[in-house]
C-alpha cells in the first residue's frame, strides 16, 4: 500500500454505493493517524424495548443473546438484578455454579481473544493452536451445561442444571490440559521476539487516559488500572475465593496478551476452588412470575470488562426498564485515542487487543487522506491484509513462526 | 446437461467457495462458522473456501436476523454473487428471527431479503451442524445444478 | 461509620435538599434523587470534591409522567452512585457532562435517540444507536411508542 518516502493513496473503494456506514473513521497524513473516531451501532437490535414486552424469564434467553461471547455474563448480571429486587437470595451452590460457568466462559473468550488476535497479526497458527484448545473448554461446558453456547444455565432463583459429582473429574482433568497449554502461549508471549516486537509500543494507552477515558476490563489492566468488578464489587461466589487481580504496566497490546493469558491461569485457580469448596444443597429457589416495584443496578466482569444492567421492575410479570451497558461501549473512545497519531498499519491488532463484542472483520473503514484530500471506504480485511505486509517490509514476518509453532 | 455445465458443477460441488456474511448477529455461529475451519472440525477437507468477495463467491454462510441497516449491504451482495449462487441461513436467528423477532430494528430472516437455499438451525449452529447442511447443500447440488 | 453512609453524609451536609433524597440500598449502592437545576452543583462536587472518576453508564427512563436518567458514577468501581434526575416530558432537555467524562457522548446520545431528550453541548456527529434513516420523531423507548412497523423505511437508503 505504502511505498518508502512516497505516499501513495490507497487504490480506491471496493464497493462504490455500499450503503451502510463506516465503522472507523480515519484521517492520514503519510502512513499515520491524525484522527480516529469509532462509530458502533450497526448491532442494534432493538433489545431493551423489546425485555419490555416479554416476562423475566423470556428476557433472561433474549438478554443471554446480546452476545455469542460473554452470553453468560449478560444472563447472570440480569438475573442478579431481578433477584435483588425481588429480595431473593439464591442458594450457595447455584452462586458457585454460575461462578463457575462465568469462569469456564472467561476461558473460552481469552482463548478465543488469542488467536484471533494471532490472525490480525498474521500469526494464523496461532489461531489454529488457541482455537483448538478452546475445544476442550467448549467441550466441558457442553458437558454441564447442554450447549456450547448459550448456556441457558441461569434461572431466576438460582440455575437450572445442577453439577454431578462424577462430571467434575472431567472438568479438573480439562483444566489441567488447559493450564499445561496456557503456560506455552504465556512462554511464547514472552521470549518470541517476533510477537513481542510486533504487540510492544502499539495502541498506548496511558493510565491516566485510561482512566479518564472509562476504560474497562483487560484493557484497562493492562495500563496498570486496579479495577476488576469480582474484587470491587463481588457477586456471586467471587467473595469466597482467592485470585488475583492481574495488571500489567506497559500500556499497549502486549499488555493487554499479558493481562488475558495471565488471568487464564487465574480462572483455572479459580474453578479449581470452586469444584473443591462446592457447597451441598439446592440450586434455585421459586422465584414470584411478578417482581415488586424497585430497581436495582448490577455488576459483572465479563471478559472484556465491566458490564452493567439496571433493571426497574413495577409488580407485574414484565420488566419496566432493562438497561444493559456492555464493555466494548466503554472502550471505544479510548480505541480511538490508541488509534491517533500510529500508523494505519496498527489498527487491527489496536482494534482487536481491546476485544471488541461486534464482528470487527466485516466492518468498514473510512480513510480520508490529508495529504492529497481525498476519502475513500475500505472493508476490514484489506486494511488488515496491508498491515501485515507493511510490518513484513520492517522485518517483522511471522511466516517462519507459522511453521515452527 | 452439457459437458461444461458438469465439469463446472462438479468444481464447484468438490470445491465451493464461500463468503460468510454477519447480518447483526450475536457472533456466536459466525465463530462457530470459524471453528468449523479449524483443525477440530475442518471444512476445508471438503474443499470449503472462505473467500474475501462477493464476485467469487457460490456460496454465501449469512447468520443473524438482518438488522435494518446491513438489510441494503446484503442485497447488495447477494447481487454482485454470480450465477448459480447459494444462500445459507446460518442459525436459528437466519431462518426466522430467533429470540430477535419482534425487535424494532431487526427484518427477522434472512428470507425476508434475499433467497435462501439452505436453512441450518441451531443457537448457535454447532460445527457439527455446519458440516452436516454443507455436505447436504454440495449433494444436492450435484443432483440438480439449476436450484436456487 | 459504613464506606457508604460517609458519602451519604457528606453529600446532605454539602446539600441541605439532599436530605431524604438518598437511599443506601445496599452494601455498595447508592441512589440519590437530585432536583433537575441542582444537578450540574451535585454532579461538580461528586467529581472534583469526592472524586468520583468512573461513569458506568446513564440510563434513559420514561417513568410516563416525566422522563429521568440516572448517572451510574463511583470513585473507584466500588461503591456505586446513582444519581438520579428528572426531565420534564415537555421539552426534554439535560446539560451534557462530556467536559467531566468524554464517554458520556455515547450514553447521551442513547438519550437522544432512544428517548428524544435533547442534551446540550454534545457536538456535531453520527448518532447512536440507531441507523442512519431513522425517521425523526419516532424514539422506540418510549412508553407511548407505537411502533415503526417492518414497512417503515429508512430514509437514503432502499431498505
Amino acid at each position: 500500500m505504502h511505498n518508502t518516502g512516497d505516499v501513495k493513496v490507497p487504490i480506491g473503494p471496493q464497493h462504490p454505493a455500499l450503503k451502510e456506514p463506516e465503522s472507523f473513521l480515519l484521517t492520514l497524513r503519510g502512513e499515520k493517524i491524525t484522527a480516529a473516531s469509532v462509530k458502533i451501532g450497526y448491532n442494534h437490535r432493538g433489545i431493551e424495548k423489546a425485555c419490555e414486552g416479554r416476562t423475566y424469564i423470556q428476557d433472561l434467553y433474549l438478554i443471554e443473546r446480546i452476545c455469542g461471547i460473554c452470553s453468560h455474563s449478560h444472563s447472570t448480571a440480569f438475573a442478579q438484578a431481578v433477584e435483588e429486587i425481588a429480595g431473593i437470595e439464591i442458594p450457595a451452590r447455584a452462586k458457585y455454579i454460575r461462578t463457575i460457568v462465568a469462569e469456564l466462559e472467561r476461558v473460552h473468550s481469552h482463548l478465543l481473544w488469542l488467536g484471533v488476535a494471532g490472525h490480525e497479526i498474521g500469526f494464523d497458527t496461532l489461531l489454529m493452536y488457541t482455537w483448538r484448545d478452546r475445544e476442550v473448554v467448549m467441550d466441558i461446558l457442553a458437558q454441564l451445561t447442554g450447549n456450547r453456547v448459550n448456556y441457558g444455565m441461569n434461572t431466576i432463583g438460582g440455575v437450572r442444571r445442577d453439577i454431578k459429582a462424577e462430571q467434575i473429574p472431567q472438568v479438573l482433568k480439562g483444566v489441567d490440559t488447559l493450564e499445561e497449554r496456557t503456560k506455552y502461549y504465556i512462554k511464547i508471549a514472552g521470549e518470541e521476539p517476533t510477537l513481542i516486537n510486533r504487540l510492544s509500543k502499539v495502541g498506548m494507552l496511558s493510565y491516566e487516559d485510561a482512566i479518564r477515558m472509562g476504560a474497562v476490563g483487560p484493557t484497562a489492566r493492562a495500563s496498570g488500572v486496579q479495577r476488576d468488578v469480582r474484587k470491587d464489587d463481588p457477586y456471586a461466589a467471587y467473595a469466597d475465593i482467592d485470585f488475583k487481580v492481574i495488571t500489567h504496566n506497559t500500556c499497549d497490546v502486549y499488555g493487554r496478551t499479558i493481562v488475558r493469558v495471565l488471568e487464564l491461569m487465574e480462572s483455572f485457580k479459580i474453578i479449581r476452588q470452586l469444584l473443591a469448596k462446592l457447597p451441598e444443597g439446592s440450586i434455585s429457589v421459586r422465584a414470584p412470575r411478578k417482581i415488586p416495584a424497585g430497581e436495582a443496578v448490577s455488576r459483572y466482569e465479563a471478559p472484556r470488562g465491566e458490564d452493567l444492567h439496571y433493571v426497574r421492575a413495577n409488580g407485574t410479570d414484565k420488566p419496566d426498564r432493562v438497561k444493559v451497558r456492555a464493555p466494548t461501549l466503554a472502550n471505544v473512545q479510548a480505541v480511538a485515542l490508541m488509534l491517533e497519531d500510529r500508523y494505519l498499519a496498527d489498527m487491527p491488532i489496536v482494534v482487536a487487543a481491546i476485544d471488541p463484542c461486534f464482528s470487527c472483520t466485516d466492518r468498514l473503514v473510512s480513510i480520508n487522506d490529508a495529504d492529497h484530500n481525498s476519502k475513500n471506504t475500505f472493508e476490514w480485511e484489506k486494511i488488515h491484509r496491508d498491515s501485515i505486509e507493511w510490518y513484513k517490509k520492517r522485518g517483522i514476518d511471522f511466516a517462519k513462526l507459522n511453521k515452527t509453532f | 446437461m452439457g459437458v461444461i455445465t458438469k465439469i463446472v458443477n462438479w468444481g464447484r460441488r468438490k470445491s465451493p467457495w464461500v463468503l460468510h456474511f454477519n447480518t447483526g448477529a450475536c457472533n456466536a455461529c459466525d465463530i462457530e462458522i470459524i471453528a468449523g475451519l479449524t483443525p477440530t472440525y475442518d471444512l476445508e477437507r471438503f474443499g470449503v473456501l472462505l473467500k474475501g468477495t462477493p464476485r467469487h463467491a457460490d456460496v454465501l454462510l449469512c447468520s443473524g436476523p438482518v438488522t435494518r441497516q446491513i438489510e441494503s449491504r446484503l442485497k447488495m451482495i447477494y447481487e454482485q454473487m454470480p450465477e448459480p449462487k447459494f444462500v445459507v441461513a446460518v442459525g436459528t436467528c437466519a431462518c426466522t428471527g430467533g429470540v430477535f423477532k419482534g425487535c424494532y430494528n431487526v427484518k427477522a430472516g434472512i428470507n425476508t431479503v434475499i433467497p435462501v437455499s439452505a436453512y441450518i438451525p441451531g443457537c448457535p449452529a454447532s460445527p457439527k451442524a455446519l458440516i452436516d447442511g454443507v455436505t447436504k447443500l454440495l449433494n444436492s447440488l450435484e443432483e440438480s445444478p439449476k436450484k436456487k | 461509620m459504613s464506606p457508604e453512609e460517609a458519602i451519604k453524609n457528606d453529600l446532605e451536609r454539602k446539600f441541605d435538599f439532599l436530605n431524604g433524597n438518598i437511599t443506601i440500598k445496599r452494601a455498595r449502592r447508592i441512589f440519590v434523587d437530585v432536583p433537575f437545576e441542582r444537578f450540574h452543583d451535585v454532579l461538580d462536587y461528586m467529581i472534583k470534591k469526592m472524586r468520583c472518576a468512573m461513569l458506568s453508564g446513564i440510563t434513559g427512563l420514561d417513568e410516563v409522567e416525566n422522563f429521568a436518567a440516572i448517572y451510574h458514577m463511583s470513585p473507584e468501581g466500588k461503591i456505586m452512585v446513582n444519581l438520579k434526575v428528572k426531565i420534564s416530558r415537555e421539552k426534554p432537555h439535560i446539560k451534557s457532562i462530556m467536559q467531566y467524562f468524554p464517554i458520556a457522548e455515547m450514553y447521551e446520545r442513547e438519550l437522544e435517540d432512544l428517548l428524544g431528550i435533547h442534551v446540550d453541548g454534545l457536538p456535531e456527529g453520527r448518532r447512536y444507536p440507531l441507523p442512519d434513516g431513522w425517521p425523526k420523531g419516532e424514539h422506540p423507548l418510549r412508553k407511548d411508542w407505537k411502533g415503526a412497523g417492518l414497512e417503515m423505511k429508512l430514509e437514503g437508503t432502499d431498505a
